[in-house]
């Protein structure tokens, strides 16, 4: 029905309904917090104190501005790696990129402390490692089956994840509890370097997707379909992979692991927007970065003087919703 | 001197995992031929449209589309000479019909080339050269068999190639839209060559018959010359009689056991 009304509605109307609740979510997000920021302060009407001064462009607008691309990004990855699979439940972490980030962040806390400032690049490193691994063992076993990726992709999250169980056992608690928040995301360390660090790769990402556009909606019928078409299958399928492992590692480097994202706003933009690539991926990197800015600022806002892992609002809202699509399924 | 040949198949043959699938293939076929691949299961059919595919190279042999030899031809510029209409299994996620029929031009298309005024008209006269214009917009997944088929033709229609493969296009339809399917693939007047279970619409619809078995053709002709008594019998290991369709004035082949009678 959502699309049907949507659909029903011109163009110019849509975009304009798009971007008037980036803007407001972003209005929120940049206002709201422990040190209120007024509207008119925000919009220069009204001046800020030192305080609030420091906290909107030191603090909340990079948090923002990373919040807006870490939602595109993962959205991104999880819509392109759908279709590339043609599997409604690909998402950016069904490679082991968690596990090889967690595993990566384990070490550079537990086993080289000396090291712990340079967790991020040391989750990135360990989200690469498992991509890697997910590529050799899965070229040794015809990786250009799908399925044969996609468990690859199972069996190396496994043996990853039991490394780091093994580490954190091993370890003293104090740094196993630093590792398990982490691991829970959080946007709390935003900076600017994060973002120039993860806005080419989504930019580059979603330039060459929109590029490919119908490659990726032939890919969605058949391999056969899309090889008749001159589309080269496997090629395309590994760029993807290697693009998305590359945003995703990035993002889980920099937030932690922030799951259901990139598998559940593709859904959400399908049943929205439209089906085509170019709807999807558009829709996709829109809907991410609203979502995640807009959850971010209620994860950072709902208790008093503390703050909620986003990893974890962002894991229950995506069980919600999925509960709901299996009653509505259900309900035929 | 004649017209090039679109397709010709030069003492082809195919092996597969030590497995011999098609053996000393040697024909021609010309410009404008609606040409059906008959046979029994495992007889290579679909094998032989993957080699004009390049999905399979021959293991002996050569194949040549134009004139010139299929290898040397890239992924992209081959989808621009031969489209496919294959069975389809339902997509995951679904696509408008238009969106399936514009995907017909990305053998033509750059990357960063967006759809003319020109193609959209092309969209709209190949909807209507299958009866789907009004559906333009209507979900691929919800269209009947049939009509996935048609939609599919469109794009090949999209494609503008100079040979269309068919891989069992009338496989799940009911008897309307099997003959519909056939009817649309011959008014193209584009060299066609269709692989199909059913000996009578073969018969009906196509100029030519190659029938295989066991990876060997074992007759060439037109439905008059290929479907005999005697040679179907062995082919197909089940007795048949040939008279003639009243409709179509073509042989018309019934399979079945004297007891039957």
């Amino acid at each position: 029905m959502s699309k049907v009304l949507l659909a029903a509605l011109p163009v110019p109307l849509r975009l304009l309904l798009a971007i008037v609740l980036l803007v407001v979510v972003c209005l929120l997000a940049l206002s709201t917090g422990s040190v209120p920021i007024s509207m008119s302060g925000l919009f220069g009407l009204a001046p800020l104190d030192e305080m609030q001064s420091t906290v909107l462009w030191q603090l909340r607008f990079p948090r923002l501005l990373l919040a807006l691309l870490a939602g595109s990004g993962l959205a991104l990855c999880g819509a392109l790696l759908q279709n590339a699979s043609r599997n409604p439940l690909a998402d950016p972490y069904l490679f082991g990129i968690v596990s090889g980030a967690a595993l990566g962040a384990t070490i550079a806390t537990i086993v080289v402390p000396e090291w712990q400032l340079f967790t991020p690049l040391f989750a990135f490193f360990g989200a690469l490692l498992a991509v890697f691994l997910v590529l050799i063992i899965g070229a040794s076993s015809r990786w250009q089956r799908l399925e044969s990726l996609l468990l690859c992709g199972v069996a190396v999250s496994f043996m990853l994840s039991a490394i780091t169980t093994t580490l954190l056992y091993l370890s003293e608690p104090f740094a196993a509890n630093r590792v398990m928040f982490w691991l829970m995301g959080s946007l709390s360390q935003a900076s600017l370097t994060h973002v120039a660090l993860i806005s080419p790769l989504v930019f580059i990402t979603l330039l060459l997707g929109l590029l490919y556009r119908r490659q990726l909606d032939a890919l969605v019928l058949s391999d056969e379909s899309a090889r008749s078409l001159g589309v080269n299958v496997q090629p395309l399928r590994l760029i993807i992979l290697l693009l998305c492992a590359a945003v995703s590692a990035a993002i889980v480097a920099c937030c932690g692991g922030i799951a259901f994202v990139g598998l559940m706003i593709p859904h959400l933009v399908r049943s929205l927007f439209g089906l085509s690539s170019v709807a999807l991926l558009l829709g996709s990197v829109w809907l991410g970065a609203v979502f995640l800015a807009g959850v971010d600022t209620l994860s950072r806002s709902v208790l008093p003087d503390q703050e909620l892992p986003i990893g974890v609002v962002t894991s229950a809202i995506g069980s919600l919703f999925f509960l709901s699509m299996l009653f509505k399924y259900r309900r035929g | 001197m004649g017209q090039t040949p679109v397709v010709e198949f030069l003492q082809v043959q195919l092996r597969i995992n030590q497995q011999q699938i098609l053996t000393g293939l040697n024909f021609a076929i010309e410009q404008g031929q609606f040409v059906a691949l008959l046979g029994p299961n495992g007889a290579g059919k679909t094998s032989l449209l993957r080699l004009l595919q390049k999905e399979y190279q021959p293991s002996f042999g050569q194949i040549k589309l134009q004139g010139q030899p299929i290898s040397g031809f890239t992924q992209s510029e081959l989808a621009a000479k031969v489209a496919l209409v294959s069975q389809l299994s339902g997509p995951l996620f679904d696509l408008t019909v238009a969106d399936v029929v514009l995907m017909g031009l990305i053998p033509h298309k750059a990357l960063w080339q967006t759809n003319t005024e020109q193609d959209l008209l092309q969209l709209k006269q190949s909807l209507e050269l299958v009866g789907l214009a009004h559906k333009e917009l209507h979900s691929f997944a919800h269209l009947s068999g049939g009509e996935q088929q048609r939609v599919l033709l469109a794009r090949a229609v999209m494609q503008k190639p100079l040979l269309l493969l068919l891989d069992e296009p009338t496989n799940h339809l009911d008897l309307y839209y099997q003959h519909q399917v056939l009817r649309i693939a011959k008014a193209l007047n584009i060299t066609v060559i269709a692989s199909i279970h059913d000996l009578n619409l073969a018969s009906r619809y196509c100029d030519r018959l190659l029938l295989l078995n066991q990876g060997q053709l074992v007759a060439d002709g037109t439905a008059e010359q290929v479907l005999k008594q005697e040679l179907l019998t062995e082919v197909f290991r089940i007795p048949c009689l040939i008279d003639q369709n009243p409709f179509g004035h073509c042989p018309r082949v019934s399979f079945g056991y004297k007891d039957d009678l």
